[in-house]
């Protein structure tokens, strides 16, 4: 940091530095809130951001443990959210795996394939995920009733069935693949080929580990997606046991009772797989895997 | 080990057609040079013979077989990228073993030919490292390394030096004749480079839009070009072009007269051209002389620019009747100011004729 600065560089980071402070503050505040109200005792919505008393009974109830009321009475958890978690994590894992295999081979035959209409065919599968879910619930469950009446295990109120509405989603994916393999220089395939290397070889061996971050993301955010997914979830699952965390929490919420503090808890818990399948994929999350390989 | 021919190759993409009917033999073992300048489907050609491009139409043999149809793997090629090509995510140990991975061959043999590989490019201390850590001209070591190991019957190489360093690339063109010299297989080889084109060759190929020019031996290109394009492309700086009209042609001599009235005779045969057609008269730089009494054969032009490169200086003068300027070698000591006049020789068993079409007349020397 050699640059000679203008004077009033100073104040200008000064107050650059406030709005980052005043927007990180913004941010930050709704998930602080969530917490608080998790660590308050009673259901309320609104209160002081730090608690006057801490108590872990919204906590406890998440987790499936029971706890001494004040009054004396043993409060029991209403619902099984850690079964609900369960479900999440189960149906989002499958659904981003099968999201990235998916997309990964798409994504090559857009990439590096010709074939006929490929640029239409391209747009047409982004578009068609322009419309909103929402507009196809209909849809997706009568196909889904339909199906279960031939094969079970697709039915309504399946995990598999859900699993299966998810990766129908991987437009998106498609394309942000595409995108990456097409900064990777095709001469190296190329060599692949003369070495011997079928295409399919090709992609194995040469691209795939060189596509290994951009894999990852496809991943997080196929995973993300499924765990905060609500609307398909909540029309194809209906018994308690089988709902997703997403879908279960709303239960908390129900007309004559909020419970906002045990709503609260679930919230956070939900947030967990999400923050350790990202911790666990930074690591393949790194630039230059294609360094080397071609003259920069 | 294995010679190819092409007959006819033709290659088009949609209306556009890049290649018009490429005839060529290539005999087993001899190092032959794809030149041209960029676009005259040269690369193309070569991947064509590699099998990474379909050949739109004519017969392509490697050694008896017709390989057409055959995918790049089965056609015994191996093949050096002008970018290298390596594979980033492997260790130059496993981007060369890669070949013989794919084959199934033993670890035993895989490790065999890695090693003999890397001791002809003497690579053999950076076999553990990834790429990314070697420098440009090791990486290139490594991707003709990698061709090495296959031992295939032709080598194909595109533009391989052109990514690297003045220098560096005069060392490996070094390094690759010595090595064609060791392996004795066929080496194709694709240039826009003229220099490395006429030091590697055994025979030269040269292209332009898509049609072969000339095929010869580097001297034979450079003494008897063709034609107008090969002449102004091999030799460097490049040969001088000055329009004129023959006089009078027998079968040893033509007498021609330049834009600014000045008439010289060239060694040529231009008797199937009239008396009076017009023609482009040809001198290399390096075959004018100055310091000559004015008389038969010679002509004035005035100095524009004068480069001096220590043992050699290049005179750019201005001539009538040629669109550049004409260019003269003379030694490095030699004294001439700009804006001077001077007379320049043109020794006639040096000059070259040009039909209105660009077609050389034979030269009778």
């Amino acid at each position: 940091m050699a640059i000679v600065l203008d004077k009033s560089h100073r104040w200008r980071v000064v107050a650059a530095h406030l709005g980052l402070i005043a927007f990180i503050s913004l941010c930050m505040f709704p998930f602080l809130m969530i917490l608080s109200i998790s660590l308050r005792p009673g259901n309320f919505a609104v209160g002081s951001l730090i608690p006057d008393q801490i108590s872990f009974e919204h906590w406890k109830l998440a987790l499936g443990i029971s706890y001494q009321a004040e009054d004396g009475s043993l409060v029991t958890p209403p619902f099984p959210v850690l079964l609900w978690l369960w479900n999440s994590i189960k149906v989002a894992l499958i659904s981003a795996f099968i999201a990235v295999l998916l997309s990964t081979t798409a994504a090559y035959a857009f990439a590096r394939m010709k074939f006929r209409g490929k640029k239409h065919w391209m747009t047409a599968l982004l578009l068609m995920q322009m419309f909103p879910t929402v507009l196809a619930l209909i849809a997706i469950f009568s196909i889904f009733d339909y199906l279960g009446s031939y094969v079970k295990v697709l039915g309504v109120d399946s995990h598999w069935a859900l699993i299966l509405a998810y990766a129908g989603g991987i437009a998106l994916h498609v394309w942000t693949i595409k995108g990456y393999y097409d900064t990777i220089p095709v001469e190296i395939e190329e060599a692949a080929v003369v070495d011997g290397a079928t295409h399919w070889q090709a992609f194995k061996y040469v691209l795939l580990p060189m596509a290994k971050p951009i894999l990852m993301v496809v991943f997080l955010l196929a995973f993300i997606g499924a765990i905060i997914e609500y609307p398909v979830a909540s029309v194809l699952l209906h018994q308690e046991a089988n709902l997703t965390l997403a879908v279960g929490s709303k239960l908390f919420l129900y007309e004559q009772k909020y419970l906002w503090g045990d709503f609260a808890a679930a919230a956070i818990l939900s947030g967990m797989p999400i923050t350790l399948v990202f911790v666990l994929s930074q690591r393949w999350m790194v630039g230059g895997l294609t360094a080397g390989g071609v003259k920069g | 080990m294995a010679g190819l021919v092409l007959k006819g190759i033709k290659k088009s993409y949609g209306d556009v057609q890049t290649l018009h009917g490429i005839d060529l033999e290539i005999q087993d073992g001899e190092f032959i040079v794809f030149v041209g300048p960029s676009g005259c489907g040269k690369s193309t050609l070569l991947r064509s013979i590699a099998g990474l491009e379909e050949i739109s139409a004519g017969e392509l043999y490697i050694g008896k077989k017709r390989v057409n149809d055959e995918p790049p793997s089965k056609r015994g090629v191996a093949m050096v990228f002008q970018s290298y090509a390596l594979y980033p995510h492997m260790s130059v140990h496993e981007n060369m073993a890669f070949s013989l991975k794919l084959a199934g061959a033993s670890k035993e043999e895989t490790n065999a030919a890695v090693d003999r590989a890397a001791k002809i490019l003497q690579i053999e201390p950076l076999l553990d490292r990834k790429p990314k850590a070697l420098s440009g001209g090791q990486r290139q070591r490594v991707a003709i390394g990698r061709a090495i190991v296959r031992k295939p019957d032709v080598f194909l190489f595109d533009e391989p030096l052109s990514n690297l360093d003045a220098s560096l690339r005069v060392q490996m063109r070094v390094e690759l004749s010595k090595l064609h010299g060791e392996l004795k297989s066929t080496m194709i080889y694709v240039t826009h480079d003229q220099v490395e084109a006429m030091t590697l060759a055994n025979r030269i190929v040269v292209l332009s839009a898509g049609r072969i020019e000339q095929v010869g031996a580097p001297l034979e290109l450079y003494h008897r070009p063709a034609n107008l394009f090969v002449a102004g492309f091999i030799g460097s700086p490049k040969m001088n072009f000055v329009s004129g009209q023959l006089i009078a042609a027998d079968e040893k001599l033509a007498q021609i007269k330049l834009k600014s009235g000045a008439v010289v005779k060239a060694a040529v045969d231009a008797r199937r051209l009239k008396p009076g057609a017009a023609v482009t008269f040809g001198v290399r730089p390096e075959h004018a002389s100055i310091d000559v009494e004015p008389g038969d054969s010679t002509m004035a032009g005035k100095i524009q620019v004068v480069e001096r490169l220590g043992d050699t200086t290049y005179f750019y003068l201005e001539v009538a009747g040629s669109e550049t300027s004409f260019i003269v070698r003379a030694p490095g000591d030699k004294h001439a100011k700009v804006g001077e006049n001077i007379v320049v020789g043109l020794p006639l068993q040096r000059c070259y004729v040009f039909d209105e079409k660009g077609q050389a007349c034979p030269v009778t020397w």
